[in-house]
């Protein structure tokens, strides 16, 4: 079974972005890792791979030429090799776009298995993984905190986080999975899982060598810092708390 | 010689295997700390570090390892004095696995070397005695041949963690300097490396009355007719002085490192204090400058010993010549030194008598920060080689 395991360069949600004077995000004091969603998905792949299951992992990315960087860390901790889609200008990488390159590199792939993280903690929009499953016509199971596949059957049980508890559903193989908080426990690169990494093969590629143009269907026009929180203010009892939301808030009644 | 270094790829992601690593941990860190002043050698850590690949990080790949270089071991250091754990087999089985693979044979590098890459042996480093200590060509244990074994007799002091180590990598004399001298040799001859078991037959361990230096007891080690098969020595009868010396610069290194990490662990404490410690009417003290500048003081020595540190690392891993690594790893040892005295007082003033009080746990870091200026060379004798070295100024002694 083969497995591709996407991972995204993200900036650091503990740096403080910048407003400029043109209402534009600076980022450039900000350091950039490894989404952490697509550690879980990384860590499931290459366990899978430990077991036996896993006959080859798929490190792939959209991104720009610094993200090998990145990719680099998600091989630290195993796969076979790399697979970057290089965009240099990443603004234009609205979520159909990036879930159509992906698409490009499946057909070009063929794997049994996509695992994406659930979301990026940049931007937080959670659709990659759904898009890529329309548009390759493969089955999805999201939010999965369990995968058991069975490729000699062509199948995989995923169990998933929905609201209100869990629920577990077969999925025909190939399918896109993407991965949730409590899937695993990823591992932190060892060294000689770092030694590994600078020599496993890292293709770079272009969305244009996939036949694929990326025209984003969602432009960032502009950024503006959230308002001000007011002070609050202290009540002197529980029923004066209650009439106040009654009240002023009126969010109860 | 470059004066500048960036931490390349590598290092970036060795760094943040460490602090995931400790990230781990995180929830047990009283539990580990308070473990560490109970002078507990901390066996999950250790292996945990172990499985990461560091004890193999100045190991070349031949031999299980992975040659990425002191740096590793100087991020290791660090973090974990950072996180408030450490323990001084992590540097002194590196610096030990040192002298084996410059020093060693092809068959001894073979037997040993993946044993200790893999975290199965930790050693511990004994030379000092009580009448050799900064001079350590005075040492007077004697090793003499007997068939295919050495015989060892003498005593050595101030042995850390001795009773935590498979292995004592001790510095004995083959040659007498008696016979040195009457021979007309050179006296860094006849010096001999020996790995002995701490367990053997005539080899007794009596802790010696010292307080927690970074988690560990000393020890004087005495050695009765001491049997060590000569397998267990480290290159060559009467040559072990030139591995020897090789190790103590990666020593004083990985000491700074674990310093500038230890000053983290004060600044975090005194900090944290601070900004909650009120006195006088509704102000932190530390909005007062009396707190708060000799804070900022020990957070910009703490920034120069750290480059400093990284610098000597640098000249190390890039293989510059012995004496100049000697040079950087010295100005970082020293500056070390006087940092983590100045970090732990100030952390104490900062705390007023919680200072003292065990359970918040700084206290206890006096008297290992304080050693470093004493130990494992002295201030002083690092002023010495500087000079000489530095400033073409002529030798004291």
């Amino acid at each position: 079974m083969k497995i591709l395991a996407t991972v995204k360069r993200v900036f650091d949600t503990d740096g403080k972005p910048k407003l400029t004077a043109d209402a534009k995000l600076d980022v450039s004091s900000i350091d950039c890792k490894l989404n952490p969603f697509d550690e879980y998905g990384v860590e499931e792949a290459v366990r899978l791979q430990e077991k036996g299951i896993a006959t080859e992992v798929v490190i792939c990315c959209v991104g720009p030429e610094e993200a090998q960087k990145e990719m680099r860390t998600a091989l630290a901790m195993g796969g076979d090799r790399g697979l970057l889609v290089k965009v240099d200008n990443t603004e234009s990488l609205d979520t159909l776009s990036i879930a159509k390159i992906l698409a490009a590199v499946v057909k070009k792939e063929k794997p049994d298995l996509v695992i994406l993280g659930k979301l990026s903690t940049d931007s937080e929009n959670n659709q990659v993984g759904q898009m890529l499953a329309e548009l390759t016509g493969y089955p999805q199971a999201t939010f999965a905190f369990k995968l058991t596949p069975d490729a000699a059957g062509g199948w995989a049980i995923v169990g998933r986080e929905v609201d209100g508890g869990t629920s577990d559903v077969k999925v025909k193989l190939p399918a896109v999975i993407t991965a949730d908080l409590r899937l695993n426990e990823p591992r932190y690169a060892s060294l000689p899982g770092i030694m590994k990494a600078k020599k496993k093969p890292l293709e770079i590629t272009t969305p244009e060598a996939l036949g694929v143009s990326v025209k984003p269907a969602i432009v960032g026009i502009g950024y503006e810092l959230p308002p001000a929180r007011k002070a609050g203010i202290k009540v002197a009892s529980v029923a004066e708390l209650v009439d106040k939301l009654k009240n002023e808030a009126k969010v109860i009644s | 010689m470059s004066l500048c270094f960036d931490l390349g790829e590598e290092q970036l992601m060795v760094r943040d295997g460490v602090r995931k690593l400790l990230a781990r941990f995180a929830p047990r860190r009283r539990e580990l700390r308070q473990a560490m002043y109970r002078r507990e050698f901390p066996t999950e850590l250790w292996a945990a570090v172990a499985d990461a690949g560091f004890m193999g990080a100045m190991i070349p790949e031949a031999y299980g390892g992975t040659n990425m270089g002191i740096m590793s071991m100087v991020f290791l250091s660090e973090e974990m004095a950072a996180f408030g754990v450490s323990h001084p087999l992590f540097a002194l089985t590196s610096m030990d696995a040192l002298c084996i693979v410059r020093g060693a044979s092809e068959e001894m590098k073979r037997a040993w070397l993946p044993e200790i890459a893999a975290g199965r042996r930790k050693l511990a480093f004994a030379v000092t005695e009580a009448d050799a200590g900064t001079n350590t060509f005075r040492i007077s244990t004697m090793a003499k041949r007997d068939g295919d074994s050495f015989l060892l007799t003498g005593e050595k002091q101030w042995i850390t963690a001795a009773d935590c180590a498979d292995y004592i990598l001790v510095v004995a004399r083959t040659t007498s300097r008696h016979d040195c001298d009457a021979l007309g040799l050179p006296r860094a001859h006849g010096l001999t490396l020996f790995l002995v078991d701490p367990r053997a037959e005539g080899v007794t361990l009596t802790p010696m009355a010292t307080g927690s230096i970074e988690g560990a007891r000393q020890f004087t080690v005495t050695f009765d007719n001491a049997r060590v098969p000569a397998e267990n020595i480290i290159g060559e009868v009467d040559q072990g002085a030139l591995p020897l010396f090789l190790a103590l610069n990666p020593e004083r290194i990985l000491i700074a490192a674990t310093i500038v990490g230890v000053t983290e662990y004060c600044l975090e404490i005194a900090c944290d204090y601070a900004r909650e410690r009120k006195v006088f009417r509704n102000a932190p003290i530390g909005s007062y400058q009396a707190i708060q500048h000799p804070l900022a003081q020990v957070k910009i020595q703490q920034e120069a010993t750290r480059l400093m540190t990284w610098r000597a690392a640098t000249s190390f891993d890039r293989g510059d010549d012995l004496a100049q690594t000697g040079v950087w790893s010295n100005m970082a040892k020293y500056m070390a030194s006087d940092l983590g005295v100045f970090a732990v007082d100030r952390t104490i003033q900062t705390l007023g008598g919680n200072g003292f009080d065990q359970e918040i746990g700084v206290i206890q870091l006096w008297e290992g920060m304080r050693l470093f200026k004493t130990a494992p060379i002295s201030n002083e004798m690092i002023l010495n080689f500087l000079a000489e070295q530095t400033l073409g100024l002529p030798r004291s002694y």
